[in-house]
């Protein structure tokens, strides 16, 4: 294809997109894109399809609201997809549309876990914050975690799995924040010898391994 | 959302909803960077049944527009999240439909309004002892002659 018949292609293409999406704009400005000789040809089909199309369905002001806050809530979704995939934001939103706080879902998943010290619920909401905010990473979130949250938000944990996958190429998991563990002999070494006033309390413990230990945790 | 050339979007706007299921599951396999703007594509083409169904079960169930709106929202989310699995689904009418009825499903009706007293009506006293007054000849419309 040459570079001509590639702008009169993306010219029509461009008509008919915007047509599809209510944002049509004068077929003039459509023509601008193409050599003055091919004024002709484009505006041919652009009639065509105008034709075809019929009259453009008038939708009543209210649906036409509800449909353009529905588009801003799927692109504001989107566009701050990250580490989690779509899911902070999603989580978000639904909790938002169902009117759930925060504290409703720490108070539930320290129910699920049997979370009763202060600091692995204070552990739970920061991590949930976290996790809304898109600061983890969805590869390390553990199944039973996400399993609890489908059950919160009634929704299908497959759902929540494949939102939490970010698209296209993983990115490499960052340190993650909290326990830091590793699997080397060393750091179990340098533990073992500052133990017991460096292990943390076992119930911040188990948030952490929900939250960053990865599905198995 | 990365930003991709609108070429592409055009181009997936041209497939019907059984062939970009197909792009979809591709995508998701090759780890695809343009799957979320096939995914958008599909969910826009849901929300006008995802918008139909909560209007008519929402309101059928005297939610307010407040709370339909609330499920539309909500419907369209999970339908971003559905779509991003790796199996086939179905057509995305019938996600929508499915998805829809469970949001507005979820919404609690409120209570209805405690309906409003209508007004009192105004004593119009001295109007109404006028009026007797001409009735019973105690006094005469004015003719303005007199002024």
């Amino acid at each position: 294809m040459n570079a001509g018949d590639e702008a009169f292609d993306r010219a029509f293409w461009q008509a008919v997109g915007d047509m599809q999406a209510g944002a049509a704009r004068p077929i003039e400005s459509y023509l601008h894109l193409v050599p003055r000789h091919e004024h002709d040809e484009l505006a041919r089909m652009l009639a065509d399809v105008l034709l075809a199309r019929g009259p453009a369905p008038t939708p009543s002001a209210e649906e036409s609201a509800a449909y353009a806050r529905a588009v801003a809530v799927i692109d504001q979704v989107l566009i701050t997809s990250g580490p989690a995939g779509i899911l902070p934001e999603a989580l978000k939103t639904m909790r938002g549309a169902r009117g759930i706080e925060p504290d409703q879902i720490t108070e539930q998943l320290a129910v699920d876990f049997q979370i009763t010290s202060p600091a692995g619920r204070k552990a739970l909401e920061r991590n949930y914050h976290r996790l809304e905010t898109g600061q983890l990473l969805g590869a390390k979130l553990a199944s039973r975690l996400l399993e609890s949250l489908a059950r919160i938000f009634e929704i299908d944990v497959r759902d929540l799995l494949a939102g939490a996958k970010p698209t296209g190429t993983a990115p490499r998991p960052s340190a993650a924040p909290g326990l830091g563990r590793s699997s080397g002999a060393s750091t179990s070494r340098r533990q073992a010898e500052h133990a017991p006033e460096l292990l943390p309390d076992p119930e911040v413990e188990l948030v952490e391994r929900l939250f960053h230990g990865g599905p198995d945790a | 959302m990365r930003h991709f050339d609108t070429n592409d979007e055009h181009a997936f706007q041209r497939l019907d909803d059984a062939q970009l299921e197909v792009v979809r599951v591709e995508m998701i396999a090759d780890g695809d960077e343009r799957l979320e703007l096939v995914i958008r594509v599909l969910v826009l083409r849901a929300v006008p049944a995802i918008e139909r169904v909560c209007r008519k079960r929402g309101g059928d169930r005297g939610l307010s527009g407040a709370q339909i709106q609330k499920a539309i929202d909500d419907a369209a989310v999970r339908m971003l999240l559905r779509l991003k699995r790796p199996d086939r689904q179905s057509t995305v009418t019938a996600i929508a439909a499915e998805l829809a009825t469970a949001c507005v499903d979820a919404q609690e009706p409120q209570p209805a309004a405690t309906p409003r007293l209508a007004s009192r009506r105004p004593e119009l006293r001295v109007a109404e002892e006028l009026g007797h007054a001409i009735k019973r000849g105690r006094i005469h419309r004015n003719d303005w002659r007199g002024s």
